[in-house]
């Protein structure tokens, strides 16, 4: 159904081409309409004036045979008026209204009886008009003449025929004049359109459109190669300072991960080499402890327990930063995996550490995470180690994981009724070697949840934590649902 | 385009020969011109000699009208008074000393009518002639060229005969 298809979707030659003809054709057919309808009027009039011409003369030559009632004469007169094609029937009446001649004595019939109004004029396809016959001044009778329209039709007939016949040559004229015209107009809209497309599909900035004319649209089309033209050369600079980015941002990469590296290898063989003169500390402490006790008094015995003390620690120290290098350096094996048996496993060896504790740990089953198991154990397991310390004081030692569920990925919480933190610090709590709490109350490294924070976020994951002093903490571990196993820097 | 035309009510009865002569002789002075001066009185006078009874039908006829902006007037008497005549009817009586009457009728401009049989032959102007039930005229006009009258063609076309 072409003709549903609404005006704003006709293509513009389309478009063009209808409205010149329309405008043409209502323009054309209205000329026609009003030149006939003179026309006609224009041929009555003559008619009309022909008739009353012809009448007068026959009225003024009827005069003295009315007068002397001669209606032989008066036949004479009027028969005349046969040789008007167009004349059906003439009358002639004396004063009284009586019919005296008729021009066709075979057809009474078309005399009308005058003594009551009768039409006169054009009436349907006949004109006819009454006259009185006068002479100076006094009527003698009345003559009365109807003639047919035949010539008036034919007339116009002819007339119509020639009009449409100029109309159509004109309209046909007119579809090659629009035609042209359309060419000329829609041809460089056309071309503009077709590469303003085919630049936006295929990007391709070396397009330009062909300038035809030195018209409006010739300079619309050079316009457009012009903006082209700057288009093409931003396009060119975007591309090669997108390029000098890349290269800029490869080269920094490449840097950083050069550093990271030498960072964890110095860490790494730090903490190797730190271990050696640490256990000959350690093991001197112990030999002097054991060898040289009775020659050591409470004092010196007070000091090389310290000595000891200290060594431990700092072996733990030791062994925290390796893991945090451990994490971060080895290469990620993403999976899906069992967060509930994992969490249940830890759980299981801090019972076995602390075979007294009556901590209680309850752990939300059916809990799955995707990530490098091994790597997500050492984080869980600081953080569940972290619960099961800061809640050992307690009378009632409680730790609860729950987990939720949304697009973004899963968020374990870790709850614990221990002593809590002040949340006035808790940006510290993610920064290696601070601490919140003095050795004293709790031991630690200060490593654990800063090597937590760099798991989960190796995990593009993300952590946070809620607290208040002697209310427990929360630890709240994001995870998204999939993971890029690539963000080793 | 209706036209509504009233006509007098048809009060045609029967008119006798004379009301019909007496309407043509008033007829015939519209299709006349006279070079006569109208000397006695401005007026177009209509004479009868020796015709009462067309006299008689003549008064309702030119009673008030006038003709070419000379109002009519009817006269009678002898012939010796009929010098200032435009029309004179003659009657029968006058058969015998129709030339008479018919020479003082030309040397005045006078249109001689009458329906006396043969008139226009005697050399009288329009003669009356009876065919059938229609009273019909034949017109001398030689008789009238010689009077100085004009006869429009109408006319001459309307009568029986043209003697010239």
């Amino acid at each position: 159904m072409k003709w549903r298809v609404p005006w704003r979707f006709w293509r513009l030659k389309t478009k063009l081409l209808f409205l010149t003809l329309f405008t043409s054709t209502l323009g054309i057919a209205l000329m026609c309409a009003a030149v006939i309808t003179i026309e006609n009027q224009d041929y009555k009039k003559h008619l009309e004036s022909e008739l009353h011409v012809i009448s007068s003369i026959l009225a003024e030559q009827s005069t003295a045979a009315l007068l002397f009632n001669d209606d032989k004469q008066l036949s004479s007169i009027i028969s005349s008026l046969s040789r008007i094609d167009m004349i059906r029937q003439a009358c002639v009446y004396d004063i009284d209204g009586e019919l005296r001649s008729a021009m066709d004595a075979t057809n009474h019939a078309l005399c009308p009886y005058i003594n009551s109004p009768i039409d006169v004029g054009f009436v349907r396809d006949h004109y006819s008009l009454l006259m009185p016959v006068k002479m100076d001044g006094d009527t003698l009778g009345y003559f009365y003449l109807t003639a047919h329209l035949d010539d008036l039709k034919e007339h116009i007939a002819t007339f119509v025929i020639v009009a449409v016949s100029v109309a159509l040559a004109i309209l046909v004229t007119l579809v090659f004049v629009a035609l042209w015209l359309q060419r000329m107009v829609s041809k460089p809209i056309q071309s503009l359109s077709r590469a303003a497309a085919r630049i936006s599909r295929n990007q391709d900035y070396t397009v330009r459109v062909p300038i035809l004319d030195r018209d409006e649209l010739g300079l619309l089309g050079e316009s457009f190669n012009e903006m082209i033209g700057t288009i093409e050369q931003q396009n060119q600079r975007i591309l090669r300072s997108k390029d000098e980015l890349e290269d800029k941002v490869a080269e920094r990469t490449a840097d950083l991960r050069l550093a990271n590296r030498e960072l964890e290898a110095f860490s790494h063989s730090i903490s190797h080499d730190l271990r050696s003169p640490l256990r000959a500390i350690d093991g001197f402490g112990q030999a002097l402890e054991e060898d040289c006790k009775d020659q050591l008094d409470d004092m010196g015995r007070v000091y090389i327990d310290r000595i000891r003390t200290a060594s431990v620690r700092m072996g733990g120290l030791i062994d925290g930063l390796l893991v945090l290098a451990q994490v971060s350096r080895k290469p990620m094996e993403v999976q899906t995996l069992d967060l509930s048996a994992m969490l249940n496993d830890i759980a299981q060896e801090l019972r076995d550490i602390h075979p007294d504790s009556t901590t209680k740990v309850s752990i939300q089953s059916g809990l799955r995470v995707t990530g490098d198991s091994r790597i997500l154990r050492v984080g869980f397991q600081n953080l569940l180690e972290n619960a099961w310390k800061y809640s050992s004081k307690e009378d009632a030692p409680e730790i609860r994981v729950y987990a939720s569920t949304n697009s973004d990925g899963t968020e374990v919480a870790i709850q614990d009724n221990g002593v809590g933190f002040d949340m006035r610090h808790h940006e510290k709590l993610f920064v290696a070697f601070n601490r919140l709490h003095s050795p004293m109350e709790f031991v630690g490294t200060g490593l654990g949840l800063a090597t937590v924070y760099r798991i989960v976020h190796r995990h593009q994951g993300s952590i946070r934590a809620h607290s208040a002093v002697g209310q427990g903490a929360t630890f709240f571990v994001t995870l998204p649902a999939t993971v890029k196993a690539n963000s080793d820097l | 385009m209706l036209v509504i035309i009233w006509l007098s009510p048809a009060a045609s009865a029967v008119r006798d020969e004379s009301e019909i002569k007496a309407a043509y002789l008033y007829n015939f002075t519209r299709f006349v011109a006279w070079d006569k001066s109208s000397d006695e009185v401005n007026s177009l006078l209509v004479c009868t000699l020796d015709a009462p009874v067309i006299r008689d039908a003549l008064v309702p006829l030119i009673k008030g009208q006038s003709q070419g902006g000379r109002p009519m007037q009817l006269k009678g008497g002898r012939l010796s008074q009929m010098a200032s005549c435009h029309v004179l009817f003659i009657g029968q009586s006058n058969h015998r000393n129709l030339p008479a009457v018919l020479k003082f009728a030309g040397a005045h401009q006078i249109l001689t009518v009458s329906d006396i049989a043969n008139f226009a032959d005697l050399g009288g102007i329009i003669g009356l002639i009876k065919s059938g039930n229609v009273i019909r005229f034949e017109i001398n006009l030689k008789a009238a060229q010689a009077s100085g009258l004009r006869i429009n063609s109408r006319l001459l076309d309307l009568s029986v005969r043209v003697l010239q």
